[in-house]
């Protein structure tokens, strides 16, 4: 599905009685079955954004339409992954994944949970509840209970922070092998440099609420992170988000 | 050959001196034996189950010592003996009650309009609670006047409810209703207003209609809550059961504290406060049972703060 957003405003609070733009003037199409990477140091309103995706806010100015359709709250058809897990506490992790599904009253959701379990890894603890998980093995749950929905579109506010850097990796690549045989259109936040790159088929730079740069990555998949040209994307989005500081950062 | 061999035995084969045993038994490999670790966290937990008996062993010795200052105050006269029965006359006393058959009519009538009032409290509170929680406009017609009716003692209100509703049942069961519906309530709307906007929009995102998002996110968040209030809201509920049955009674415990009060049977009175605090024990117990069957997702991730 295809995502535009038009003209987005969007305000929290008022200075000197006028309103103080987190986003001004956003505009940003999303084609079907793109992988966006959205970049930005904190506070530049890149949650925002999803949020108003996700339909949580509205947009103050401006439309957001989703496949043809304005958005007008949150659905099913855009799923999300939030930065914490956001599980249910009172169900297990079985339970957590089957929530979408059971709503749904599919017939086959207990197959379908198994096979998500399967892929998180997480079959011993498939009774446990939230509290009894660390925290990677939470947010892992959190991931799966938005897949395991089917959505067309996929949120995800930097899923992948809260997780160790062997199971990140996993579940990097685990990410690129369901995006590429579902063809979902993935609206995801990080402020992983290399991840982005790694990840994505365009990467957008937010700051100051407004779009930086909109850069297309074209690098052949798998990718290889050692490679010059990964290299060479990786310094032109640092260099970017540094505001120009030649300064090398200590990356991951 | 033979020499060879002698070399291999410790000490080349000599006789062992008990010198060189001590030795020998210092290089001597350890049995291996299971290790016989039992984690902390487990040894915590049998700890705590032995406070239950710490507790009544507690308890005993409380009404020992009780038993014991009534005989030395038979003894030695310090004060009226009239002024403090002994447990044992107590029981005696319950004896009495029990074998001209009012005693069982007596916590019968009490336990009935306890469980009646506190059922109707709780109704009336979760739908009311709910509907002042989740709609605006409830909100707004009726919290103004509970927030002004609310904190005024709702004893003062027994005269009215007593020519209200006659001098029956029904005017003791409508104050001890209402006594557990006004605080219970807001428990209630904490309960709800408490649920994780976080868990609201993702279960809206998974494609959750308004009523789902109610009946399986803010009930499941606020049941926690709203049985915590039960659990406070129940000492007031037993408290009004013993004012309403105070007066314009001819039944109940607290029926009986009045009695024996106007005839100075002090025993009387000691059982009936005695029955009244079992009576409270048991509920409080069974809601505490209740609680744990339904929120053991609250309970698995509970340790202590500091391990020992």
């Amino acid at each position: 599905m295809s995502v535009e957003f038009q003209y987005i405003h969007k305000a929290f609070d008022t200075e000197n009685g006028k309103p103080k733009y987190i986003l001004k003037d956003v505009n940003l199409t999303i084609g079907d079955g793109e992988f966006i990477c959205v970049l930005g140091k904190s506070g530049c309103g890149k949650s925002t954004l999803l949020n108003l995706l996700a339909g949580y806010l509205r947009p103050d100015k401006g439309r957001i339409v989703v496949n043809g359709k304005d958005v007008d709250g949150p659905s099913e058809e855009r799923g999300v992954v939030f930065q914490q897990h956001a599980l249910f506490p009172w169900y297990t992790v079985r339970e957590n994944i089957e929530f979408g599904p059971r709503l749904k009253k599919r017939k086959d959701v207990h197959e379908l949970a198994d096979k998500y379990i399967e892929m998180i890894g997480l079959k011993e603890y498939e009774d446990a509840y939230p509290a009894e998980l660390s925290g990677g093995m939470a947010q892992r749950v959190g991931i799966a209970r938005a897949l395991v929905n089917d959505p067309a579109v996929l949120l995800m506010d930097e899923p992948l922070g809260a997780l160790d850097a062997l199971t990140r990796d996993t579940m990097r690549k685990e990410l690129v092998r369901i995006w590429q045989l579902s063809k979902k259109t993935v609206f995801f936040i990080t402020h992983s440099v290399p991840e982005a790159v790694y990840l994505a088929d365009r990467v957008i730079i937010l700051a100051e609420g407004q779009v930086a740069l909109d850069e297309p990555i074209r690098l052949p998949r798998p990718r290889d992170i050692r490679s010059e040209a990964f290299e060479n994307y990786v310094d032109l989005f640092s260099e970017h988000l540094s505001g120009g500081a030649q300064e090398a950062l200590i990356a991951e | 050959m033979k020499a060879d061999f002698a070399q291999k035995l410790p000490f080349g084969g000599r006789m062992m001196s008990f010198h060189d045993g001590l030795v020998l038994s210092q290089f001597a490999p350890e049995p291996h034996v299971e290790e016989d670790v039992v984690p902390r966290k487990i040894l915590e937990e049998r700890k705590a189950r032995n406070d239950k008996y710490y507790k009544a062993i507690s308890l005993a010795i409380f009404f020992v010592i009780w038993q014991v200052i009534c005989y030395l105050n038979g003894q030695a006269n310090w004060f009226n003996p009239v002024f403090l029965p002994s447990p044992l006359m107590v029981v005696e006393t319950g004896w009495q009650y029990l074998m001209d058959g009012t005693l069982v009519t007596h916590i019968g009538i009490s336990f009935f309009r306890m469980i009646a009032g506190f059922a109707i409290g709780v109704v009336v509170a979760l739908v009311l609670g709910l509907a002042i929680a989740m709609r605006r406009d409830v909100d707004n017609i009726f919290s103004p006047i509970l927030n002004m009716v609310g904190p005024i003692p709702v004893f003062a209100f027994l005269p009215i409810f007593l020519i209200w509703f006659g001098i029956g049942e029904a005017s003791k069961i409508a104050l001890i209703a209402y006594a557990t519906f006004i605080p219970l309530m807001t428990y209630i709307i904490d309960g709800v207003k408490a649920t994780d906007p976080l868990l609201i929009r993702s279960a809206k995102s998974l494609g959750a209609t308004e009523w789902q998002v109610f009946t399986k996110v803010i009930l499941n968040s606020a049941m926690p809550h709203i049985f915590a209030g039960m659990k406070i809201t129940l000492a007031l509920t037993f408290s009004a059961l013993v004012v309403a049955e105070m007066m314009g009674a001819s039944s109940g415990l607290g029926y009986i504290i009045v009695n024996a009060k106007n005839w100075f049977k002090m025993a009387d009175m000691f059982l009936a406060a005695t029955l009244i605090g079992l009576e409270y024990t048991l509920f409080y117990g069974f809601l505490c049972l209740i609680e744990k069957r339904l929120f053991r997702w609250k309970a698995v991730a509970s340790g202590k703060a500091v391990e020992k």
